[in-house]
């Protein structure tokens, strides 16, 4: 036992000497991010949105003249390693802040634990909604959670005339984001009195959905609502639907798997019309937004969506933070400095404004610093020949609306 | 939960209509079982990695189609052979020192093997998920209304040719008989001239094969990435010890079995507890039939 | 021999929050004995009886649930939390046994598996009990004294020493099982339950016991994992990966010995977290290639394979 000590011991000074080396270059974030297991792809999505971020900070000359670096360590999608690597860029790496997390399971791990040792988190995509609602004054987060998702759809179907869902059949994954936009858009669609013909939680990154499409075709909804956290599932079923010849009025994603450029690569002429209710979907009108894609574009190769811009505005607003705040090579004191610069922030990145305050969400949720433009955030977006475009609020809409879907055979 | 179903066909529609996605979901859950059981029927082998064999066939159709054109359900005639030598190589260098070690060594050693596969495809070709889209599969047959996804009802003719494929080589080859004598007793088999060991790797190879042949048949209708064997492989597990360990019919039978339940259960009980019927019919048959449902062989 | 090491063992263990204060470290050997726990709980039914269970993942999360809702809901002690999760783990073993020990080799494995499967299923969707997906989070432990001073629950001291009582409990429930009659009739059913059965001895009795201690110390495991990490769910505490990751530590340790368990969770930390380190995103592939040398070459597990060669036992 104690021989591993010493190796371990050993390995930890040799760590702290190069880190302290380093530590009067560069600032450093921490990233925990799942890089092996199933949720891979979106940990690689997350490192190249921060990367980029990083190279375009570091090249204009970095903050107040010092580099900033994220470190990025793999949790696997699982809890208790998340709470590992958390620990570890805490205490080991020294990072002054962290971000990232993915899911929300392990993000509430790592939200708990930066909590307690005083690190500030700034969460940049898990959307459950108690990760800003449990009065953690160490924690932030920029995007919206997950019982404002529906926002711009509920806006929608209450807005646009003819819009209002005769009947809704309401199918989600078994897991807090599912069940947190699924309790969300339930409670807006009882206010206004529509009918939920189906209430379905399916487990999530299901082999089959032939069998709950059946049963939902059966109901015949005027809408279909499907709420999706792995793109699997969200390929999977909504090609599913159609093959089982579900016919709605229209197909509406909620989750990321609906925003991704996969569904339509994936789903073809399969996706057309199908609306996709995200955090974010970009609009290419606006100048920062066009020139984000087109530099993503050109050093990766695709265009970015809702993750890529999601990990890629947290790095800014970190750094916007570090900028104003008074560093003094005291980790405890640093901390809390950037922290407070948090509080202060008031600023817009490619993904909209933010700034952090404490308010009340839609299901009751009492937040403390949640990006109190998160609203805004919501958007509903509809795919057209393999592009996802923005259809409401009018404002921001790219395209009309397609409402009547008349891509299913009958 | 779920509104009235309006209509008398329509209640009859949704009936059949699970009915046909039960078998048409279980002839790929009873493919994927069947190279599991072969292969501890005849070495008492439990293959961990039998899942990532499955991906690897996927990968290898996804890879055939997306460089060369091939459509997948003929690179079968590709990956199955390739992957009939792979399991060979396998077993040869791998397995065969192993196995001597004792059964649960030998599950321990294919559960380090599957990580080891699984990750390195995910090194190898990243873990973006991937799916296959034919043109001919857009749009679903409708025999007398019930929706038949095409790419699943070739599976499930293909799946049935090679499990008959699969029987005649059993029953009526040389080859076979010595596989079906070494599951039985394999002291008695080598007495009686079979050479254990060469039954035992084509075996393996041959397991491999129906795994792969099975993953390419199963792309068209699922997703790929690199550890969506781990999800497989416990379904094939319920499927070859509820259809009794080591037996080809078994495996037929419990694959047919699991997903004609989950299908019914989905629409009649609970989506949410779909995969909860499986395990609780899986208990329930073994509470009745400790063997299994066909269970032979020595226990 | 071995009671030198053993005690020169626990001194160690005793001193080492003092040896390093760094955080990280002590996290780290928190984890070794969280998990040479788990290798315990699991070699009390897999290594001394030979019955292979893929499913102590349902005892670990009862275990898990109980001392949460205990807490949360209830208000009542951790310690008492933990103790209850254990004893519950305990009482729902027995029924599972009963149906289980019907069958026999991989149709007990695998239903073992499907048990804990249903187990995490119904967490999963029984929301009115242990809030489904959503999980159970403690943001404060309760102010308690120990020995006359207020715990700190922030430092990793209180955690360390409790991880270290339910090591040595749980190791030391081997050595006495290994010692006792009870552990010569889980042999006897090991090596030939029929003939064990010939000779007299009640098997399912016999089993019975094995399951209902290796459950109870699985359920303090989840106790533990609850009050220290603070988040459960029902995918971080009943999964299969949980299962599996017990039967790797137990069997890299050295099956049916005391230290077995111990010696297997030093090494698949270590490496664990030298891979992750090492190799990045590729540290699974050589984690699996890991696991399959020390089969190959030391299929009686490394601490089974040390002790043979210093003649110690146990």
């Amino acid at each position: 036992m104690s021989n591993i000590s010493k190796l371990l011991a050993a390995g930890v000074v040799s760590f702290g000497i190069c880190s302290g080396a380093l530590a009067q270059e560069s600032l450093k974030i921490g990233a925990p991010q799942p890089m092996t297991g199933p949720d891979a792809p979106f940990g690689v999505k997350f490192k190249n949105a921060y990367s980029m971020a990083v190279d375009e900070i570091n090249a204009k000359g970095g903050i107040n003249g010092r580099k900033i670096d994220v470190i990025i360590e793999d949790h696997g999608a699982k809890n208790p390693l998340a709470a590992t690597v958390a620990e570890k860029l805490i205490t080991e790496e020294k990072v002054l802040v962290l971000t990232g997390g993915r899911a929300s399971g392990q993000a509430l791990e790592i939200a708990s634990i930066a909590q307690r040792l005083k690190t500030p988190y700034l969460v940049d995509h898990p959307s459950a909604d108690v990760i800003t609602a449990k009065g953690f004054e160490w924690v932030f987060r920029n995007n919206p959670t997950g019982s404002i998702y529906p926002e711009a759809f509920n806006a929608f179907i209450s807005e646009v005339p003819g819009a209002l869902p005769k009947s809704v059949a309401l199918i989600y994954d078994n897991t807090v984001f599912g069940k947190s936009i699924g309790n969300s858009v339930k409670a807006f669609l009882k206010s206004k009195n529509v009918p939920i013909v189906s209430d379905e939680a399916y487990p999530v990154n299901s082999l089959d959905f032939k069998p709950v499409m059946t049963k939902i075709k059966a109901t015949n909804p005027d809408y279909l609502l499907m709420i999706a956290v792995s793109t699997t599932d969200a390929v999977l079923m909504t090609r599913q639907a159609k093959e089982i010849g579900v016919t709605p009025r229209a197909f509406v994603g909620f989750g990321g798997g609906f925003g991704v450029v996969d569904f339509a690569k994936q789903l073809g002429a399969l996706s057309d019309n199908v609306f996709s209710s995200a955090a974010w979907s970009g609009n290419p009108n606006e100048p920062a937004t066009a020139a984000f894609y087109k530099t993503f574009k050109d050093k990766y190769g695709f265009l970015p969506k809702e993750h890529e811009v999601e990990g890629y505005s947290a790095i800014y607003i970190i750094a916007d933070a570090l900028k104003r705040a008074k560093l003094t090579g005291d980790l405890a004191a640093d901390r809390e400095a950037v922290r407070q610069a948090l509080l202060n922030t008031d600023m817009t990145t490619v993904f909209g404004k933010v700034k952090f305050g404490a308010w009340t969400g839609p299901l009751g949720d009492q937040y403390t610093n949640q990006n109190i433009y998160s609203r805004d955030h919501s958007v509903l977006a509809q795919w057209r020949n393999g592009e996802l475009l923005n259809v409401w609020p009018k404002a921001e809409s790219e395209m009309a609306y397609i409402l009547a879907d008349n891509t299913t055979t009958r | 939960m779920g509104g009235d179903f309006p209509g008398y066909t329509r209640t009859v529609e949704t009936f059949v209509q699970s009915l046909v996605n039960g078998a048409l979901t279980g002839s790929l859950y009873a493919m994927i079982a069947v190279g599991l059981t072969m292969v501890f029927g005849v070495m008492r082998v439990i293959n961990l990695a039998h899942g990532d064999f499955v991906m690897l066939g996927m990968f290898g159709a996804y890879w055939s189609h997306a460089l060369w054109g091939i459509d997948p359900f003929l690179s079968v005639v590709i990956w199955a052979p390739l992957m009939f030598a792979g399991g060979m190589l396998v077993h040869r260098f791998l397995l065969k020192d192993v196995i001597p070690k004792g059964e649960l060594n030998t599950l321990l050693y294919t559960a380090g093997l599957s990580l080891l596969i699984s990750n390195l495809a995910l090194f190898l070709w990243t873990g973006d998920y991937r799916t296959l889209n034919l043109a001919y599969a857009a749009t679903a047959a409708r025999p007398f209304g019930i929706a038949v996804p095409i790419p699943a009802a070739i599976a499930f003719f293909m799946a049935i040719a090679i499990t008959g494929g699969l029987y005649l080589l059993l029953s009526r080859t040389d080859i076979g008989r010595a596989m079906r004598a070494t599951a039985q007793n394999p002291q008695s088999a080598a007495l009686m001239g079979v050479d254990v060991e060469r039954i035992d790797m084509i075996t393996f190879g041959l397991g491999t094969a129906l795994a792969a042949a099975a993953g390419a048949l199963l792309l068209p209708s699922l997703y790929l990435y690199p550890t969506v064997g781990e999800i497989l492989i416990v379904k094939s597990f319920v499927i070859v010890v509820l259809g009794g360990l080591g037996s080809i019919a078994g495996a037929i039978a419990g694959g047919f079995l699991l997903g004609v339940a989950e299908s019914l259960g989905a629409v009649y009980v609970s989506v949410a507890y779909k995969d909860a019927i499986g395990f609780v019919l899986f208990l329930l048959v073994l509470l009745f039939r400790p063997a299994g449902l066909f269970g032979v062989g020595r226990s | 021999m071995t009671r030198l090491l053993a005690a020169a063992g626990i001194l160690a263990l005793l001193a080492a929050p003092f040896i390093t204060s760094d955080r990280f470290v002590q996290h780290l050997m928190i984890l070794v004995l969280f998990w040479t726990v788990l290798g315990a709980s699991w070699n009390l039914l897999g290594g001394f009886a030979g019955q292979v269970s893929f499913g102590h993942a349902a005892f670990f999360g009862i275990g898990a649930y109980v001392t949460m809702l205990f807490y949360l809901s209830l208000g009542l002690s951790p310690f008492l939390g933990m103790a209850a999760g254990g004893i519950l783990g305990a009482m729902f073993a027995l029924p599972i046994g009963l149906i289980c020990f019907r069958l026999r080799g991989p149709y007990f494995s695998l239903a073992t598996l499907a048990v804990a499967e249903i187990v995490r299923l119904v967490a999963l969707n029984w929301e009115e009990l242990t809030a489904g997906p959503m999980g159970l989070l403690i943001t404060t432990l309760p102010p308690i004294s120990f020995a006359g001073m207020t715990v700190d629950w922030e430092s990793k001291a209180p955690f360390y020493y409790l991880a270290v009582a339910l090591a040595l409990f749980a190791m030391g429930l081997n050595y006495a099982v290994s010692r006792s009659r009870l552990g010569a009739y889980l042999t006897a059913v090991r090596e030939d339950i029929d003939s064990a059965e010939g000779v007299g001895i009640d098997t399912v009795r016999t089993r019975l016991l094995a399951l209902a201690l290796s459950a109870f110390v699985a359920g303090l495991a989840g106790g533990f994992y609850a009050l220290y990490f603070r988040y459960i769910d029902p995918d971080a505490v009943f999964a299969v990966s949980l299962s599996v990751e017990m039967i790797f530590i137990a069997v890299i340790g050295g099956l049916a010995t005391t230290a077995g368990p111990i010696v297997g969770a030093v090494v698949l930390v270590t490496i664990s977290e030298l891979f992750r380190e090492r190799f990045q995103a590729g540290h699974l592939i050589f984690y699996g290639l890991f696991m399959m040398l020390v089969i190959r070459y030391l299929p009686e597990g490394i601490w089974g394979r040390l002790r043979r060669l210093i003649g110690a036992q146990g």
